[in-house]
């Protein structure tokens, strides 16, 4: 039984069928339950875990559909138009995911019909009943008021008229019922019966092409799952030829036996289609998932999709039988030193418009190709020329590191020695300050500007630090940083 | 006599023997008799080598003599910095060298790819690509930095680089003494880098010297800078040019060496620097209010003016109250 707190008592949330013989009811208080039966289970309701359940479900409910939609918090919605045939028809479908699902010890009802409304009543009130295109409207008949989903009010409105069947306000005018309850209800109704058309809105888009092979005999070893991929990866490059298309992100999907589903991605820098390169890439990234990934009793499907394409620009070789690499190989290098160490891996220096010398040249995630190649040429160009840049360190830190400055010469110059991760440098030299303002466009107006100085310290180490603030013209004492050395 | 000329000629001949073993072996080899190959001439595994292919050199005369032509070009060259926080100075040398090597090359297409542990990282700071375009002429669209939490991915992605043809050189930055850089790890780096024909830097912060495959190791250190050159002389209290000081920790000729580099940015040169750091103050005030006298042409000879003017209308030395006050060095 599980409890969960409402208007501050604890009350029964969901319970099982032994405790319902008890006659237990949900929305009774625990403390009345424990009155009637003292040796009654009391578990906590937990949404956050029943969340992450219910995903891990519609994960799973992948290998029927890619279209697989959240329904409130205990519902799934699939919509299998296109694929039930693959599974030999839709009773035969609805057969294999029960017994999938019973095997795994869900107690799971499920309906089929043409509309989600018809469906989501044939699920809760005939479970495992397949609703044939255009029988809705008999089978809805019958059903009470809740079959329609609507809310708790309108219900109980409709049933102190008298109303209590589908049937009853099926055929009933149209007009009265929307000006007293609502246009939901009506169009829930139609929703129902097809008369309006619902669509479900699924957890994740759904990938332009994918490949996917069942197994009886479930795979276990990592050896097996790459060589895999590259025949998976070889029905997939007829199916890119056809497009003329390159994948540039790819998604594997292993479904191990026992339900829980493993998503792995890789990117790719350019359009990639080539068999050997995806197993390349799918390599890097499984070798360092190789510790976590839990195989288990084994993975029966996997399927690889291409979760985004691209036009892939086919090169021809020249006279000589050389294709000109073009940076081929490097784009390679670069996607699968991401594939294994993650995006971050990879960085390049971009130029920034900005004063502040951390947002001049960030180090951002390595750009794709494209990014790369229209950044590099407008952006050396637009250098003054003729001007002399300011000298910056060789290394900048990530963070501007806050150094102890117990004496500086006079109020507003470099210091005469600082602590810097707890040593002390005895300052011998000082260049600046070179004054760094704040982007009011961006900080609130008076946040305190930089003073930056050149400092060399009595063993030759040069250091750019910077004092952030002014004596004496704000309320806050200055601080200051180090950020940067110079070689 | 002749016993020594046959001597020498086996000498000479297992010499060559061991330098085919080898492989590169920046060693010049002399032959005994006539047919002694012409100077700059290297023996290697796969033929003859000019001293061009084989030597990056670094521009100084002590530097390069001491390490019998220069670094190899196409090998794994380690560079120490006693201290994590004498980076810059580690990062620096390696940059001098990278810098000249891309100088030589000059193609635009060229990376630079920096390898390192986010530690380091973390520690010393990532490279910044504005000052390395300010001070080594490396341009920000030429850079590329790799950063992996452990040493064993940082050396992954240096030897899988090192295939790369666009990748003109590689730093790898590590800190410490980490279990997994040894010999072997050395050895696989070197490889790779006597195959691509492309140098490997590796960048030992703060780490003791161990047993390495790389077969030069300098140790870098800070040294003082010089101060500004301007027009009017040095600028004093100014800091200069970067310097470094570089010790050889090995080379194949095992000669011993500490040299004070100073880089020379707008001509992307090592030099040596000869005078001692102490000079770096002027000792003499630097002349103002008017111009130093120029230097005549021609023999001087001694002739006293018969009224010497005082420039720009200024009382006589003697009357100056500046001259009054006893002069302070420095």
């Amino acid at each position: 039984m599980v409890s969960h707190r409402e208007n501050n008592t604890q009350r029964i949330a969901a319970l099982d069928a032994q405790a319902e013989a008890l006659r237990l009811r949900p929305g009774m208080g625990i403390a009345e339950a424990r009155a009637m039966h003292p040796s009654i289970d009391v578990v906590e309701a937990d949404p956050e875990a029943d969340r992450r359940l219910l995903e891990s479900l519609a994960d799973w409910c992948d290998r029927y559909t890619p279209l697989v939609a959240l329904d409130g918090d205990n519902g799934l919605f699939l919509d299998i138009t296109g694929c039930a045939h693959l599974f030999g028809g839709e009773k035969a479908l609805l057969a294999d995911l029960m017994a999938r699902f019973f095997h795994q010890g869900f107690d799971v009802r499920a309906g089929l019909a043409s509309t989600p409304g018809a469906a989501w009543a044939a699920a809760r009130f005939a479970a495992g009943h397949i609703i044939a295109a255009g029988g809705e409207r008999n089978f809805l008949a019958r059903l009470p008021l809740s079959a329609l989903r609507i809310d708790a009010r309108t219900k109980t409105g409709l049933e102190s008229v008298g109303l209590r069947t589908v049937g009853a306000i099926m055929d009933g005018p149209r007009a009265p019922l929307v000006r007293r309850f609502g246009a939901e209800l009506i169009e829930r109704l139609d929703q129902a019966l097809g008369r309006l058309e619902e669509a479900i809105s699924p957890r994740l888009p759904v990938a332009p092409l994918s490949v996917e092979r069942h197994f009886a005999d479930p795979l276990s070893l990592l050896d097996d799952i790459e060589r895999l991929i590259g025949l998976l990866a070889a029905t997939l490059k007829v199916d890119l030829e056809r497009r003329e298309e390159g994948a540039r992100a790819l998604e594997l999907l292993l479904f191990r036996v026992d339900g829980a589903v493993s998503r792995i991605t890789v990117g790719a820098s350019r359009p990639i289609r080539e068999p050997t390169l995806v197993r390349r890439l799918f390599h890097e990234r499984l070798a360092t998932l190789g510790e976590t990934m839990d195989a288990g009793f084994g993975f029966d499907l996997v399927r690889l999709s291409a979760l985004s394409t691209a036009a892939f620009d086919a090169r021809q070789a020249d006279l000589a039988g050389e294709i000109d690499d073009d940076g081929e190989e490097f784009a390679i290098f670069a996607d699968r030193v991401t594939a294994r160490l993650g995006e971050a891996a990879m960085l390049e220096p971009a130029t920034a418009e900005s004063h502040l010398p951390e947002r001049a040249a960030p180090a951002l995630p390595y750009a794709r190709e494209e990014a790369r190649r229209s950044m590099a040429g407008p952006a050396r160009a637009a250098a003054p020329a003729g001007r002399r840049p300011a000298e910056r360190p060789v290394r900048l830190f990530r963070q501007p590191e806050p150094i102890d400055v117990p004496a500086t010469e006079v109020p507003d110059g470099p210091p005469l020695h600082f602590r810097w991760r707890r040593a002390l440098h005895r300052v011998a030299r000082a260049e600046g300050p070179e004054r760094i303002a704040p982007e009011w466009w961006r900080e609130e107006a008076d946040a305190p500007t930089r003073d930056y100085y050149r400092i060399e310290d009595a063993d030759g180490r040069r250091y750019w630090l910077y004092r952030q603030g002014l004596y004496n013209a704000q309320a806050a004492a200055p601080r200051w940083f180090l950020h940067g050395v110079f070689a | 006599m002749a016993t020594s000329a046959v001597a020498r000629g086996v000498v000479f001949a297992l010499r060559q023997k061991i330098a085919k073993i080898e492989g590169t072996l920046p060693e010049l080899l002399a032959s005994p008799s006539d047919n002694r190959p012409p100077a700059g001439v290297l023996v290697r595994r796969n033929g003859i080598a000019s001293a061009r292919d084989v030597f990056l050199p670094t521009g100084v005369e002590g530097l390069d003599e001491a390490l019998g032509g220069g670094l190899p070009k196409a090998a794994l060259t380690e560079i120490h910095g006693t201290e994590t926080r004498n980076a810059g100075a580690a990062a620096g040398l390696a940059l001098c060298l990278v810098s000249r090597m891309l100088k030589e090359r000059s193609r635009p297409q060229d990376l630079l790819l920096w390898v390192g542990t986010a530690e380091i990282f973390r520690e010393a700071g990532l490279p910044y690509a504005p000052g390395l375009d300010r001070f080594f002429g490396i341009p920000a669209a030429s850079l590329l930095f790799a950063e992996a939490p452990k040493p064993a991915d940082v050396l992954w992605i240096a030897e899988e680089a090192a295939r790369i043809e666009e990748i003109a050189a590689i730093v790898v930055e590590l800190r410490g003494n980490p279990r997994n850089v040894d010999l072997t790890a050395t050895r696989r780096l070197h490889r790779r880098a006597q195959d691509s024909g492309r140098p490997v830097f590796l960048l030992r912060q703060s780490a003791e010297p161990e047993p390495t495959a790389a077969p030069v190791r300098l140790v870098a250190a800070p040294a003082p800078a010089s101060l500004r050159h301007t027009l009017a002389g040095p600028l004093s209290g100014s800091i200069g040019p970067p310097a470094i000081s570089v010790e050889i920790g090995k080379s194949r000729t095992a000669l011993p060496g500490k040299f004070i580099l100073e880089w020379n940015p707008d001509a992307r040169t090592l030099e040596e620097r000869r005078h001692s750091p102490e000079d770096r103050v002027a000792v003499v005030s630097a002349s103002r209010g008017r111009a130093d006298p120029q230097a005549a042409a021609g023999t001087v000879v001694a002739f006293r003016p018969a009224a010497e003017p005082a420039p720009g209308g200024q009382p006589p030395r003697e009357q100056h109250p500046a001259h009054r006050r006893p002069r302070r060095t420095g």
